[in-house]
């Protein structure tokens, strides 16, 4: 019943345009029994890993690369940042946020094509 | 100094102000004329805006009221007045985004719906899922999502409300006190953030603390600081935006 597949959004490196990545993950997960709650801590997350890249990219797209899986939401931005260090600091005050946030947080390069993963999974049905 | 409302000392002061254009007179009538403001404020406070907010709002348009009536039209200040001062606040609404882009459908609903996850976030001891709240609500999920997006355009554009205005005074308020040290010497290990936590009023950077550093879920920090969940997830939502352009150049809280 669920469709399946990846569902990308791909907006220019602007902070204007941050706003609907945090819409497009909010609608995908609140259509996947995530609770209220862990769909604002996604709205979050995005936002806080999407203005990460914004902050590396070489003017270059950011993308959200959103995945239904079997018992939560797999979540990809990428983007091409310039220098040479990674992604992200994971010593940084976003990386904690971010770790809150979700339940799985990684941070990878793969030549100038940085990456941010997140993983979230639904906990309906267990108590706060 | 007379408070209470009379025509004939409106008359006179209105007289005298045109004459001596004395600021302390138009501080007077407009201090006579609070109650009409307070009164028309009243029929737009189910709106989800602070009373205080819209008697300050009534308050401008009271103001450019007295500044334009004219005594020789014949008509009562109250009469001339009252369309100045909705018609401020309508336009307060509509700069919100609020009351013109939102069907009233969907305010409705939206409204409804707020009850409804109170409702359910008691019950189940968690936050609710979409599809628990279409059906405590009777409604389709799609109609909730519509209804929540509609809520949350809306809960963004007050987050320009000042904060701080719940009851601090609460009796947990005392409980929780010790914990504040803590709080703050652990976010105040991210060096650079040190300044602009500081700036935030003690229940942000409490609220900051728990949720990121302690890992509580919003429902529980709702409950520990006293506030409701949505007025929690604005307040992050606020305090992540304070700091992120805090760290970019200077922001207030």
């Amino acid at each position: 019943m669920t469709p399946s597949g990846v569902i990308t959004v791909r907006i220019p490196a602007e902070a204007g345009h941050v706003p609907l990545l945090r819409t497009a993950v909010a609608g995908v997960a609140a259509r996947q029994d995530f609770t209220l709650e862990e769909v604002d801590d996604l709205r979050m997350g995005v936002e806080e890993a999407a203005v990460l890249l914004l902050r590396r990219s070489a003017s270059q797209p950011i993308e959200l690369h959103l995945e239904v899986t079997g018992d939560g939401l797999d979540i990809r931005l990428e983007t091409v940042i310039d220098g040479d260090e990674p992604a992200i600091d994971t010593s940084s005050f976003s990386w904690t946020i971010l770790s809150a946030l979700v339940d799985e947080v990684a941070s990878t390069r793969e030549g100038n094509r940085a990456r941010i993963a997140l993983a979230k999974r639904r906990t309906q049905g267990i108590p706060a | 100094m007379t408070t209470k409302y009379s025509r004939d000392d409106t008359k006179m002061l209105f007289a005298k102000l045109r004459e001596t254009e004395d600021p302390e007179l138009r501080e007077q009538l407009a201090r006579l004329h609070l109650p009409l403001v307070e009164y028309l404020a009243k029929r737009f406070k189910d709106r989800g805006e602070p009373l205080d907010d819209l008697i300050q709002v009534g308050s401008v348009g009271l103001l450019k009221a007295i500044d334009r009536f004219d005594l020789d039209r014949g008509v009562e200040f109250s009469t001339y007045a009252t369309p100045t001062i909705v018609g401020e606040l309508k336009r307060y609404f509509r700069d919100k985004g609020w009351a013109v882009r939102v069907p009233r459908r969907l305010q409705e609903l939206s409204l409804r719906l707020n009850k409804v996850v109170s409702q359910l976030t008691q019950d189940l001891g968690r936050s609710p899922t979409v599809s628990e709240i279409a059906k405590a609500a009777e409604v389709s999920e799609e109609e909730v999502l519509e209804a929540l997006e509609s809520g949350q355009a809306y809960s963004t554009t007050s987050l320009d409300a000042p904060a701080g205005n719940d009851d601090d005074d609460t009796p947990q308020r005392l409980e929780r006190m010790g914990e504040e040290d803590v709080a703050l010497e652990n976010l105040e290990y991210f060096a650079s953030l040190a300044p602009l936590i500081e700036q935030l009023p003690e229940r942000e950077r409490e609220i900051l603390y728990l949720r990121f550093f302690k890992g509580m879920t919003q429902s529980k920090i709702a409950e520990h600081v006293g506030i409701s969940q949505m007025h929690v997830s604005r307040l992050l939502s606020r305090i992540l935006e304070f700091l992120r352009s805090g760290m970019e150049g200077d922001a207030d809280y």
